[in-house]
């Protein structure tokens, strides 16, 4: 195993959040279960921002939307946190495969275009809702897609081990 | 064996699991989780709001997003049966999976609370400023609590697994 990568996998930390030690067993239950919970929020509030700016609910106050924000970050902040704890407990599983730097890349382009959309409806007028720009939808659109590409690439994590075991050449 | 397995393993729908396991897992398992997010997303909003969070958006407004909330239970109550009928065993004796089902039978409850009595009506008629009634709020923080329950019971659910009995 590479050195770097050995440090993290035998250190407590890693021990800890794997369940190793004693008492630590409900460590890696929380951790993931608290990563499940922060995605559906981040993901599924964003998701409904971006429907709200495609035409869906029209009479809700996009502006108002904005105040679902700080619950979304809060959420991303969380799932950072407990991102960061999962690959500290399995550093050598997500840093030899390509498709957990492509979900890296996607949380960046994630948090891009939530601060964007964020910016975006801050500043949509009180009342109407036709001035929203055709960027704003783009934006909208490729929030969509970024998240179902990130929800995608993350559950892909856990099977792409496998594949590689029964030989498919998925991950490296 | 009991029966009720016994006759689930002799489906079509068992036979069709198995054999294409190995991408149809992953891909069901994919939905199930873009379909969570989404639920959350909407009916969990809509909770907030009733629950007096970004007050001043109407609560009929917000309610349209409910029918996206509900698209996405009925994708996940497929993806389910999906599972289900795959191995199961590994959910029917899984202690994790009858929490699920008792939270999600309280949700559905919860529902008929919602719409059959006058919480639904008293506020799609109000003011968007206004406060919502206490059984609204009652409501509300019971399927905010439910649907949380109903994730952190299927996300356990691996925990929980037991062995594999056929």
């Amino acid at each position: 195993m590479d050195p770097f990568l050995a440090f993290f996998e035998n250190s407590t930390l890693a021990s800890w959040i794997r369940g190793e030690l004693i008492g630590s067993t409900l460590v890696f239950p929380v951790v993931v279960t608290l990563h499940t919970i922060g995605m559906g929020l981040v993901a599924g509030g964003s998701a409904a921002i971006d429907l709200r700016i495609l035409g869906v609910a029209r009479q809700m106050p996009l502006k108002l939307m904005g105040r679902f924000l700080p619950l979304l970050w809060l959420a991303f902040v969380v799932n950072a946190v407990s991102g960061v704890l999962l690959l500290i407990a399995y550093p050598t599983k997500a840093l030899t495969n390509p498709i957990f730097y492509f979900k890296v890349g996607l949380i960046a382009l994630a948090a891009w275009l939530v601060h964007r959309t964020g910016t975006a409806i801050l500043r949509a007028p009180e009342d109407e809702q036709d001035t929203l720009t055709a960027r704003t939808k783009v934006l909208a659109v490729a929030s969509l897609a970024c998240w179902i590409a990130l929800i995608t690439a993350g559950r892909l994590l856990a099977y792409t081990r496998r594949w590689e075991m029964l030989g498919i050449p998925a991950a490296g | 064996m009991e029966p009720w397995e016994a006759f689930i393993r002799s489906t079509a729908l068992h036979a069709f699991v198995r054999t294409y396991e190995p991408w149809l897992w992953p891909t069901c398992e994919t939905l199930h989780y873009l379909g969570l997010s989404l639920l959350l997303g909407t009916i969990g909003l809509f909770d907030l709001r009733v629950l007096g969070f970004a007050r001043g958006i109407p609560f009929q407004a917000i309610h349209r997003l409910i029918p996206w909330g509900i698209g996405a239970y009925v994708l996940n109550v497929m993806t389910g049966i999906v599972f289900f009928f795959g191995h199961p065993d590994q959910y029917f004796y899984n202690n994790a999976f009858r929490f699920k089902a008792l939270f999600m039978a309280i949700a559905g409850l919860n529902v008929v609370a919602f719409y059959g009595t006058s919480a639904f009506r008293d506020l799609a008629t109000s003011r968007a400023d206004v406060e919502a009634s206490l059984r609204a709020k009652i409501i509300a923080g019971t399927s905010l609590t439910m649907w949380v329950g109903v994730l952190i019971c299927g996300r356990l659910l691996t925990f929980y697994r037991p062995p594999f009995f056929h």
